[in-house]
């Protein structure tokens, strides 16, 4: 088997595997993969951006991309993660690894600093996931990052399904879904004003199947969390939530274990798994291509609460 | 189960397509495309069983957003995926509301074919709406072949006379535009018939309008132009330099002499690398970074290409005027085509094309939102002078305007200015 991330004296001389490696590769994947590297290329313009880096799935696909985007160089930007404080250790370990793996510096922000300075307040239970957009635009102001690379993916949401490649925020940091900039061909508009920053999303094209034929193809390494594995769980609403410390079970919750996986891998409290006997990305990948639920759906607490949740995070700033 | 055989299963392979359509929500474009994410099980369980049997609210599975809702009308294109066994497809779905064409040319640019619904109840004595044309002829403008979904049949009892007169009405708007291919599908979008599966009309012997799409790919291959590489960014590894971009068109191949720059310096390739890694030839599409024998002076915005390319800092060339704000004479604008960005002039309106009535166009002394007209455009660097016709990835341009920044025009470079 391949290594997943091959360091770059590797890569370069990896030329036996390539004939067959290409007859492999989908036209489709191809030509995802080259879009995507063609819209990081265009990062090579700002002075000052940065990738977000969660150690979810989409971003480790997307740091993936970005190295070899820019390989044999080493890309130019910096990691940023905003953490919840709610993070499945998994994640942050595998995040951290990755990040000395790739040589780049990661920035590290907590939802937590934001509350302790004030900027955020939070409603008793309320989920800190929608306050990472405070703590988001306060590390963006605090290293004047002018271009934020996020992988997020269109297909995702209906409020993403109108995202620009190159979606420009004002200097309040707000997406407005009504003044977007036309996007023609691959000419995107670079152009920014006093304090303003752009969001680039490379993936915006890709489905989460099509994530997950990457992730088989290339053997992208990811959290055991999205693989099937014992937890603890309880059913509410027809969602399995997660038996944790910050979310415990109830006194009337009947706790059962469970062999399940994680779809998407973002705040503990707003998270759940779904049950799944996947142990690998191919077998992921085929029970993806016959979900019954959408991905968002099926797993996240935040999109539930209202259809429109996604837009007006973003509209407040959200990635 | 082995990571090649996946590869080879239904919805997992194969080609990608990318395709957007036009229609207003009166003619059944929000239902036709929930019909087609339906049938070609785009939907999960959760969104199906929300579906009445009637097929009546299709249309609210692409219900826009809030800001949208508010108004009552879509404001802008939205993307939608779903995928057949043959091919993955990205649908540009572009609002159809008249004033809007800003987003029918941004859905163009990134589309393969269009598909423009129409509905046929409403196609009396054969003349198609004002709004048809319209699209059609932004369609032609932009080089999309043009499907055309014959919607709502059912409600004609799929009258074989009624479409006839579509098709006559179509062939002829082809003509006058100088469209090569206008397929034209009698469809009922409501009950799915010609969508994804065959029904309603028995004298239908034509594709249904998946299997147009399918067929629809890029017309001809682009490896076979000339070579178009413009150059994104250089990235340095101690000494040695890569220049990384997208192939536009054309091939290279390790070896080969090619011309780079304004001043067409020769160069032999060295190496090229695709997604990090080393290989002997590459094609339109691809992402590359190439080395050079010998030092060059190479930056972002720079050219590589074969003999063929010219350089000129004259062009006449279509605009879709797209910005708020009217074109001032004497205001100047960014122009990009592929990495280069320079300053441009719009010395000259020719005229300004009259897309609803079949005339040759108005003489103007301004250009409003939506407008698109046939200019004189004066650049400070010289561009290359591709025609849109014959290389559409470096023949397009953009402009920006210097001080607000707003994405101003859509350009297609018709003649090199003398």
């Amino acid at each position: 088997m391949r290594l997943a991330y091959q360091r770059k004296d590797e890569l370069m001389s990896d030329q036996a595997t390539s004939a067959s490696e290409a007859q492999r590769v989908s036209a489709r994947l191809e030509r995802l993969e080259a879009e995507a590297i063609y819209i990081l290329r265009e990062l090579a313009v700002f002075e000052r951006p940065a990738l977000l880096f969660s150690g979810g799935k989409d971003s480790a696909v997307l740091l993936h991309v970005a190295v070899k985007a820019f390989a044999p160089a080493r890309a130019p930007f910096k990691l940023v993660h905003i953490d919840t404080g709610h993070n499945y250790p998994e994640v942050l370990s595998f995040r951290d690894g990755r990040s000395r793996a790739t040589g780049l510096d990661l920035i590290v922000r907590t939802v937590e600093s934001s509350i302790a300075r004030g900027s955020v307040r939070l409603a008793e239970g309320a989920s800190r996931n929608a306050a990472q957009a405070v703590t988001l635009l306060e590390v963006q102001q605090e290293f004047e990052f002018d271009a934020l690379i996020g992988g997020a993916r269109r297909d995702e949401e209906r409020a993403r399904a109108k995202e620009r490649v190159f979606s420009h925020r004002d200097a309040f940091g707000a997406w407005r879904p009504r003044g977007q900039r036309p996007e023609l061909w691959g000419l995107y508009n670079r152009h920014l004003g006093a304090g303003e920053h752009m969001r680039v999303f490379p993936l915006s094209n890709w489905t989460e199947a099509d994530v997950w034929s990457y992730i088989a193809q290339e053997s992208i390494e990811l959290p055991s969390l999205y693989y099937a594995h014992q937890r603890n769980v309880v059913r509410r609403d027809g969602l399995l939530f997660p038996v944790t410390e910050l979310t415990p079970a109830g006194e009337s919750d009947e706790i059962e274990t469970l062999t399940v996986r994680f779809r998407t891998v973002g705040d503990v409290t707003c998270t759940c798994p779904v049950e799944s006997d996947a142990t690998n990305a191919e077998q992921v990948l085929a029970e993806t291509l016959t979900a019954t639920s959408s991905e968002r759906g099926a797993t996240r607490m935040d999109d539930r609460a209202n259809p429109a949740a996604m837009e007006r995070r973003k509209i407040e700033g959200y990635f | 189960m082995d990571g090649v055989s996946f590869i080879q299963k239904p919805h997992a392979a194969t080609d990608q397509i990318r395709f957007m359509t036009a229609g207003s929500v009166d003619d059944g474009k929000s239902t036709l495309i929930g019909r087609l994410l339906l049938d070609a099980g785009a939907l999960m369980k959760d969104q199906r069983d929300a579906l009445a049997e009637d097929g009546e609210d299709l249309a609210l599975l692409t219900d826009g957003l809030e800001a949208e809702r508010a108004q009552g009308i879509t404001i802008d294109v939205a993307y939608r995926y779903f995928a057949t066994p043959d091919a993955s497809f990205i649908i540009a779905d572009a609002p159809g509301h008249e004033q809007y064409t800003r987003n029918m040319v941004t859905a163009a640019s990134n589309s393969d074919v269009a598909v423009i619904v129409i509905d046929a109840t409403r196609v009396e004595g054969g003349a198609l709406q004002p709004q048809t044309r319209r699209h059609a002829v932004i369609a032609a403008l932009m080089g999309l072949d043009i499907i055309v979904a014959v919607n709502k049949m059912d409600l004609l009892e799929w009258s074989q006379q009624r479409f006839s007169q579509v098709e006559t009405a179509f062939a002829e708007l082809a003509t006058s535009l100088r469209i090569s291919k206008v397929t034209c599908i009698p469809i009922s979008a409501r009950k799915g018939d010609n969508v994804v599966r065959r029904g309603g009309a028995p004298w239908w012997t034509g594709p249904t309008l998946i299997e147009e799409i399918s067929h629809a790919r890029r017309a001809k291959s682009r490896a076979n132009s000339p070579l178009r590489l413009p150059v994104q960014a250089v990235l340095r590894t101690g000494a040695t330099r890569h220049y990384a971009g997208r192939i536009e068109s054309g091939a290279i191949n390790v070896a080969d002499i090619v011309r780079v720059g304004a001043n067409a310096t020769a160069a032999i390739v060295s190496e090229i690398i695709v997604a990090g890694r080393p290989v002997a030839r590459a094609e339109a599409g691809a992402s590359v970074a190439i080395k050079f024998v010998g030092e060059r002076d190479i930056t972002r915005g720079d050219m590589i290409a074969d003999t063929s390319a010219h350089f000129v800092r004259g062009v006449v060339a279509d605009i879709c005027w797209l910005d708020e704000s009217a074109w001032k004479k004497g205001r100047r604008y960014v122009l990009r085509q592929g990495a280069l960005e320079t300053q441009a002039l719009i010395t000259e309106i020719n005229f300004v094309h009259d897309i609803t009535h079949q005339s040759a166009g108005v003489a103007a002394a301004t250009l409003a939102l939506n407008d698109i007209a046939n200019v004189l455009v004066a650049v400070r660097d010289a561009i290359v002078g591709d025609l849109y016709a014959d290389l559409p990835g470096t023949g397009a341009f953009a402009l920006f305007d210097a001080q607000t920044n707003q994405t101003c025009a859509a350009g297609m470079i018709r003649e090199v200015a003398l």
